[in-house]
């Protein structure tokens, strides 16, 4: 009688335990996981609010050593691809992707983060939404994950959230992941820092005049195959700018007309950039050659 | 002794980045000439193929995007095809010994057999040489070379860089496109691309 009660109160206890360890696994973000990580789908908001816009996480955490990779990948690798799987009214806009970092092997260099990262999707609801009380919001994820070697996963994320016609409130269990996350985002660069890129025979030199001296420049090009990723990137530091000097890749045989790409200050100040390619420096002006169209980032598979 | 030791270690180090200092293939230029042991022991000399078109292929059995190409029996079928038409096609292995890829010539040969794989030969290079002279980063990079020596294609093996069997059907195969419009005597409409995949495990990779 008393082993049964005790063991009652046993099972009641572990029930509360593993209750108390869900909510916690829930709060801190429990990942799906991925080769050498976990991922996770997360909401900046409590609530779906139709007629508003909301944002849609998905935070990776790798283990030490391992990454994944940027919108332009560099020199190998491929970025993580989503499909989504959303309610009729839920609209997903383009990843914001946080500035990358160089990861060099030997000869190669590549685009991406290691450790953590989380890619900010924004979405957007439409009225028609407020007819359903819940939404269930789907993704199917292709990423590659690499360290010495590289392992491709495929994962499905899920997530569900109310639909509610109150104003849009933030969930504070994720609000601080956002909030970093957005820490890194690249912000369109100031207009009087007159940034130009000119053309020269195996070069294209970026210069901008910020106001002050740069000492740190690395420009990561949203473009495929336009620069050569793993040359030095040769910074000239001006009065009150910069020249950076980054050699064109081999695999670059049609003039462009504009250079974009994100360029990191001192470490950690991320800028969008979208430059015209001037040619003055070029050595023929060879005005009746076709401009090809850049393509900034691959497209996503329609399945 | 210490001296000897500390010279034989400079002459390697100097042997060892002077592959870097040469300056890489590079579309409508001369392909660089290259001497390798392959893995059924005979020795290629690239120069010796003047006359035929060559098709390099950097390889890696340990990369999912190889495997893509080889699981699926596209690599195979377009090595048949191609060596079919008088075409020599060098599959490469650039994984230094101890990285992913890397192989010894009879663990190669029992590769190519169990896969059914059908390249003219399988260059072996350990060192990297050949890779830093074509400045190959990724297995599958590709490169053309014409019968006059001249690089006509350097890139991707397709269009879908990605790891997914599934998407070969769909894919744009540049390397037959580079073949077949050479061959016609047309201009090669896309010499280059950004070649996908694993990244080429050279000597040194920090990891």
């Amino acid at each position: 009688m008393r082993g049964s009660d005790s063991s009652r109160r046993f099972s009641q206890a572990l029930t509360f335990g593993a209750a108390l360890a869900l909510y916690a696994a829930g709060a801190q973000g429990a990942g799906t996981p991925i080769p050498h990580g976990t991922l996770e789908l997360v909401a900046e908001n409590r609530w779906v609010t139709p007629g508003h816009g909301f944002s849609l996480g998905l935070h990776f955490q790798l283990e030490s050593g391992w990454h994944i990779y940027w919108v332009n990948p560099g020199d190998s690798g491929e970025p993580p691809r989503v499909t989504w799987q959303l309610p009729p009214g839920l609209n997903p806009g383009e990843i914001e992707w946080p500035a990358p970092r160089r990861l060099r092997t030997s000869s190669i260099v590549d685009f991406g983060y290691e450790d953590t990262v989380m890619l900010i999707v924004p979405v957007h609801a439409e009225t028609s939404l407020a007819a359903q009380p819940i939404a269930r919001l789907g993704a199917e994820i292709r990423v590659l994950v690499c360290r010495e070697m590289c392992i491709p996963g495929r994962t499905q994320l899920s997530l569900t959230l109310p639909v509610k016609s109150r104003p849009p409130a933030p969930d504070v269990r994720t609000r601080e992941l956002f909030a970093a996350a957005r820490k890194d985002l690249p912000r369109p660069a100031p207009q009087n820092w007159k940034f130009s890129v000119d053309e020269a025979k195996d070069s294209f030199v970026l210069a901008a005049n910020p106001g002050a001296q740069i000492r740190q420049a690395v420009f990561f090009p949203l473009a495929e195959v336009q620069i050569d990723n793993s040359a030095p990137q040769i910074l000239q530091p001006l009065a009150t700018g910069f020249r950076l000097t980054l050699r064109k890749s081999d695999q670059l045989l049609k003039p462009i007309k504009r250079l974009k790409g994100v360029l990191v200050l001192s470490g950690n100040q991320a800028y969008l950039i979208d430059a015209p390619v001037s040619k003055r420096g070029a050595q023929k002006n060879d005005s009746t050659s076709r401009i090809h169209k850049i393509q900034s980032s691959r497209e996503e598979p329609q399945k | 002794m210490k001296r000897s030791t500390l010279y034989s270690i400079l002459v390697a180090v100097v042997i060892c980045t002077a592959p870097l200092l040469v300056v890489a293939a590079r579309v409508g230029q001369a392909a660089p000439d290259f001497t390798a042991t392959a893995s059924n022991g005979k020795t290629s000399h690239l120069f010796d193929y003047r006359g035929k078109y060559v098709v390099l292929e950097w390889h890696n059995n340990g990369c999912p995007y190889v495997g893509k190409h080889y699981k699926s029996g596209n690599m195979q079928r377009l090595q048949k095809q191609w060596t079919g038409r008088n075409v020599v096609w060098f599959t490469i292995i650039s994984s230094a010994p101890g990285k992913q890829g890397y192989v010894t010539a009879s663990e190669e040969n029992e590769y190519l057999a169990k896969m059914q794989a059908a390249p003219t030969a399988a260059l072996l290079d350990p060192t990297g040489e050949i890779g830093h002279l074509y400045d190959a980063k990724t297995s599958p990079q590709m490169v053309v070379i014409n019968p006059e020596g001249v690089v006509i294609y350097d890139g991707a093996i397709d269009d879908k860089p990605t790891t997914d069997l599934s998407d070969i059907a769909g894919a744009t195969n540049y390397v037959n496109l580079a073949l077949e419009q050479a061959m016609a005597g047309k201009q090669v409409q896309t010499p280059a691309t950004r070649p996908y995949g694993c990244s080429v495990k050279y000597p040194g990779s920090a990891y």
